[in-house]
């Protein structure tokens, strides 16, 4: 027998995380990984200042302090949920523990972002 | 020019075996032959006990529903021609066997009559003539009503194989299309059972539902429109707690 009044699931406040994380990921990390990760180091970026000063100062700014903590949150929300559901499909039924281990590791990082993009304002 | 082709069967009578066992058998086949014209070979010519579900032979009753070669199928859209090696059916996965190739789909029935498939709510009379739609009102659900409620998609979806209380890719993909009709005013109803775990959320979008679909219905976008639909609902509820 099917249940035919089931409980409002949770579910689309971490689907919708994972869903922004999952965009994020895909489209913004690679601009950030290119210029930071890649450009910067080869100083292929002559046209735009990408000195220590500047990232800090672009980073303790309010359009750049919630871009580094998104950047960091955001995937990270992505991923935990794709672990959560993945145990599941690997048939690790570890229940609500599983569920909210995952969410709490993503919280964490999100948190510590934020107490570091703080720290450096 | 007909030749002699393997097709290994599951065999299963719960009456006499303990458990389900691979029987093979030798079919005259030719590039026209459907795995459907082959059973109908078995059973008139080799075993008359053997059991399977058919009737129109043209991929509109979806009850030919069987697993081929592990993929589930339509056993009159598929041809021997294309495995030459040979083939093993197996009733639909998922599903328990009642008999042979066929399963007790009462789980799939079940869910069906759950979402409520058909128009709620809509008080037009017969005198004040058809209840006419604009095309871009049709497009909407169209692709969606194009299910013949074979099951194929049951037996593709490991969610519904893990959690049999999984409302699965058919009856949710025929919620989505009664919500998307213009004519209906159930929505409401249907969104209680799409909104829980089992509902929308049971799905991972793993995708091969839309993969076996017969009639390319891609039920696996309709659970996911309905994720979408199932968020805004979950917010217009946060907002009138009341409701939630």
């Amino acid at each position: 027998m099917m249940n035919y009044a089931p409980k409002r699931s949770d579910e689309p406040i971490w689907w919708g995380l994972f869903g922004a994380g999952g965009t994020w990921f895909a489209i913004l990390t690679p601009v950030t990984v290119l210029l930071m990760g890649i450009l910067l180091p080869l100083h292929g970026l002559g046209f735009i200042d990408l000195s220590y000063d500047k990232l800090v100062n672009f980073v303790s700014s309010p359009v750049g302090a919630v871009f580094t903590v998104l950047t960091l949150a955001l995937p990270m929300w992505h991923a935990m949920h794709r672990v959560h559901h993945g145990l599941h499909d690997l048939q690790v039924h570890i229940g609500a523990v599983g569920k909210y281990a995952c969410y709490v590791i993503a919280a964490v990082v999100t948190l510590l972002a934020v107490i570091w993009v703080a720290m450096l304002a | 020019m007909d030749k002699l082709q393997t097709v290994n069967v599951l065999r299963y009578d719960p009456a006499k075996d303990e458990e389900p066992y691979l029987e093979t058998f030798k079919v005259p086949a030719n590039d026209t032959t459907s795995v459907q014209d082959a059973l109908a070979y078995i059973k008139d010519h080799l075993d008359k006990s053997l059991s399977y579900r058919w009737s129109c032979r043209m991929a509109i009753c979806g009850s030919c529903g069987v697993m081929v070669n592990n993929v589930p199928k339509l056993a009159c859209k598929t041809f021997l021609r294309d495995y030459p090696e040979g083939l093993t059916l197996e009733p639909l996965a998922n599903f328990a066997i009642e008999k042979d190739l066929v399963v007790d789909k009462t789980p799939f029935l079940e869910r069906l009559e759950a979402i409520k498939p058909y128009i709620i709510g809509n008080d037009r009379k017969p005198e004040e003539g058809p209840n006419l739609q604009t095309p871009a009102q049709m497009a909407k659900y169209k692709q969606f009503a194009g299910c013949i409620n074979c099951g194929l998609c049951y037996a593709a979806c490991p969610q519904f194989g893990l959690n049999p209380e999984f409302i699965g890719p058919a009856a949710l993909t025929l919620a989505r299309r009664y919500n998307l009709d213009s004519r209906d005013h159930g929505k409401a109803e249907r969104m209680k059972l799409i909104n829980g775990k089992d509902g929308a959320w049971g799905c991972t979008f793993v995708g091969y539902c839309s993969e076996v679909c017969p009639k390319h219905v891609d039920p696996a976008a309709a659970v996911n429109q309905s994720k979408v639909e199932s968020s805004k609902d979950f917010l217009i509820a946060m907002l009138r707690p009341q409701e939630a």
